[in-house]
């Protein structure tokens, strides 16, 4: 070993941490000059206009004249936020669509605790969902609306086409798992770690985490989306921010974005046990076994049209998993977008939430 | 120092570093498998008469302190070192120690494991130490979240230091090639990729995916053992309990599924056959008095 010298030259060493000892004292400054107002996410205007139990339904204000006449609805799901959507100004799927004539509302289902327990998927889906959208057509006397799912909201919405397909005009789904057994396709490392991690439980390890917490606590599922990118999540506050925190710009995307990740709600208990057993272990969705209020879900009821878009390097919904969905559906008029970026990136990413806006404008100006 | 003193000073602390951790690792395994393996103290909760012994876990707790604090050492001096020897700027200095933390490893920085004991532990219930059978079962279910966590981190431990020889070899292969790494944020960065890949391989592994669900088990059985303690004496001075609470929250969602279905049966009747203005609503029945 004696022999070897690879070796750090010392001269730039020195200098790294000079200005290392800059950036900190630059970035010191800047956050203590930051407070929590400043970073604001979902700024949109919109107005809330129906609500029931603690969901809440709200229409965007537009900011361009209509061109797409049926109304479209965001569907976020129970993990996360729909706020991922409208994360700031200059990245913003909702500022992106309503620039380009897209009428849109969205649901937020509120922040569920213990208390909601016992509300399922069924709730959700055949509940809230469906008195969404009638209260969307109601409001625009239209017998259908678009829906536009995202993630887990996404599978809301492919259960409700295919429940009530005479509600739905289009219907589009980003990042959505359908084959939640599709992570095996590829095997790719640190792709579908959740997958895996669910199908390494026992059934009853699920239920009994249930009983003990009422609900899937927001925290824990942040930790298992920690645990998908271990070093990102590792160097995040010590790499990562320190390269960004003598800029303001850059310093404050990168708290929005803390910001979302932080605000995340708690599974409602019985939903997130059809969530995780129903369809993540027993894959229920994509084999036409899944049920909703006692009817099921074939996906070949899925007869309107369907833009399925998927990012090609999401860890958290690998493709497969979405792209399963193209051979069950009931409709030909099934298009597929790939967007270059992950789970997140799609959203918030600067080539990607560009194409996504425009490419969903432009699939649903087609089908008015 | 020299560079190449000091390449040669941190090859040899890794191998020495490494050493010793397997050492320390094979007899905190022994250790381990010796006390849990014994008649009635596989340290799962068995009922009433279940044992609680301290110095069992506590043991436990020195065997792997050891274990880890070789490793803690270890990447504290590639910390000091990556700065050659120079005068160490503080600053640097913390962030390199924090890089190289291997406590960090453990299900990662704000982690599962971190996640699951404040979720487990809840509202601390030491001053009725000792006064129920059913209090020994929380002691006895927190015993295992520990020996579970241990049992977990070991896992961990063990892929740190599998990255960290990767990582030496690698900084070895570059001597040997003559090859010189520009700063220490290349170093970083080649930490960086090699560890993410071991993490991320070790999460797919058996070992990984088999102490991550007796974790999570353990954390709920001392949830649950810690909600009936409290479910005892809620009873007792005579609060609601967490079941019964559950019970009347599944109550009002049914109730509130009820209402829905109905309204939406009201709503869709066809036309002309709609429920009549007044007369067909019961009245609504004025406070203190019950339908």
């Amino acid at each position: 070993m004696s022999e070897r010298a690879a070796s750090i030259k010392p001269e730039r060493a020195i200098s790294e941490a000079a200005a290392l000892g800059e950036k900190l004292a630059r970035g010191a400054e800047l956050f203590a000059k930051l407070c929590d107002d400043e970073v604001r996410i979902a700024t949109t205007p919109k107005d809330e206009v129906w609500r029931q139990d603690k969901v809440t339904l709200h229409h965007y204000r537009p900011l361009a004249p209509v061109t797409v006449s049926v109304p479209v609805l965001i569907v976020y799901g129970l993990i996360g936020r729909y706020t991922m959507a409208d994360l700031q100004e200059d990245r913003s799927l909702v500022r992106n669509l309503l620039k380009l004539g897209i009428d849109l509302y969205v649901v937020d289902w509120g922040n569920p605790t213990r208390v909601d327990r016992w509300l399922t998927l069924d709730d959700y889906i055949d509940g809230y969902l469906d008195e969404c959208v009638r209260e969307i057509c109601r409001r625009h006397k239209v017998g259908k609306i678009s829906l536009l799912g995202i993630c887990e909201g996404g599978v809301f919405t492919t259960c409700y086409a295919a429940l009530y397909p005479e509600a739905v005009k289009n219907m589009v789904l980003t990042i959505t798992p359908i084959d939640f057994h599709g992570d095996t396709a590829e095997n790719r490392l640190g792709h579908g770690f959740i997958n895996l991690w669910t199908r390494s439980l026992a059934p009853e390890d699920i239920d009994r985490l249930i009983e003990a917490h009422g609900t899937l606590p927001g925290e824990f599922m942040g930790s298992v989306f920690s645990l998908m990118t271990p070093m990102r999540t590792l160097m995040k506050y010590n790499l990562d921010m320190l390269e960004v925190m003598d800029d303001e710009k850059k310093f404050l995307n990168f708290l929005r974005m803390e910001k979302w990740i932080a605000d995340r709600p708690h599974h409602p208990g019985e939903a997130a046990k059809q969530w995780l057993k129903d369809l993540y272990q027993d894959n229920k969705l994509v084999n036409n076994a899944f049920t909703i209020s006692g009817r099921v879900v074939n996906l070949s009821n899925v007869t309107v049209p369907v833009l399925n878009v998927f990012a090609k390097d999401d860890h958290i919904i690998p493709p497969a998993t979405s792209r399963a969905l193209g051979a069950k559906v009931g409709t030909k008029d099934y298009t597929e977008l790939p967007l270059p970026g992950g789970h997140i990136g799609v959203f918030v990413g600067g080539t990607s939430q560009a194409l996504l806006g425009s490419g969903i404008a432009k699939w649903l100006a087609e089908r008015q | 120092m020299d560079p190449t003193q000091y390449m040669k000073a941190l090859a040899e602390l890794w191998g020495q570093g490494g050493w010793s951790f397997m050492t320390a690792q094979q007899n905190l395994l022994r250790e381990m498998a010796e006390r849990f393996g014994r008649p009635g103290g596989e340290g799962a909760p068995t009922g009433e008469t279940s044992f609680f012994d301290p110095q069992v876990l506590g043991q436990a707790n020195e065997a792997f302190l050891r274990l880890w604090s070789s490793a803690l050492e270890l990447s504290r001096t590639f910390a000091r070192n990556m700065q050659q020897g120079r005068d160490p700027d503080p600053l640097v200095s913390g962030l390199l120690a924090r890089i190289f933390d291997p406590s960090a490893w453990f299900a990662g920085a704000d982690g599962m494991d971190a996640v699951l004991t404040r979720l487990a532990q809840g509202p601390r219930l030491a001053d009725m130490w000792n006064t129920e059978r059913r209090m020994l079962n929380v002691l006895n279910a927190w015993t295992t979240l520990r020996r579970r966590s241990l049992e977990h981190n070991t896992v961990m431990l063990e892929a740190w230091l599998q990255a960290a020889g990767s990582f030496a070899k690698i900084l070895n292969e570059k001597a040997d090639r003559n090859e010189a790494l520009g700063s220490w944020r290349e170093v970083l960065a080649l930490w960086v990729e090699t560890a993410n890949t071991l993490l991320l391989e070790t999460q797919r592994s058996d070992a990984y995916l088999k102490s991550q669900r007796e974790l999570l088990k353990a954390s709920t059985d001392l949830r649950l053992a810690q909600q009936e303690v409290a479910e005892f004496y809620s009873e007792m001075f005579g609060y609601p309990t967490r079941a019964e609470l559950d019970d009347v929250h599944k109550a009002l969602t049914e109730l509130r599924r009820e209402v829905r279905a109905l309204e939406r049966a009201l709503r869709d009747r066809p036309a002309g056959r709609s429920p009549r203005r007044s007369g067909a609503a019961k009245p609504v029945p004025s406070e203190g008095q019950l339908p």
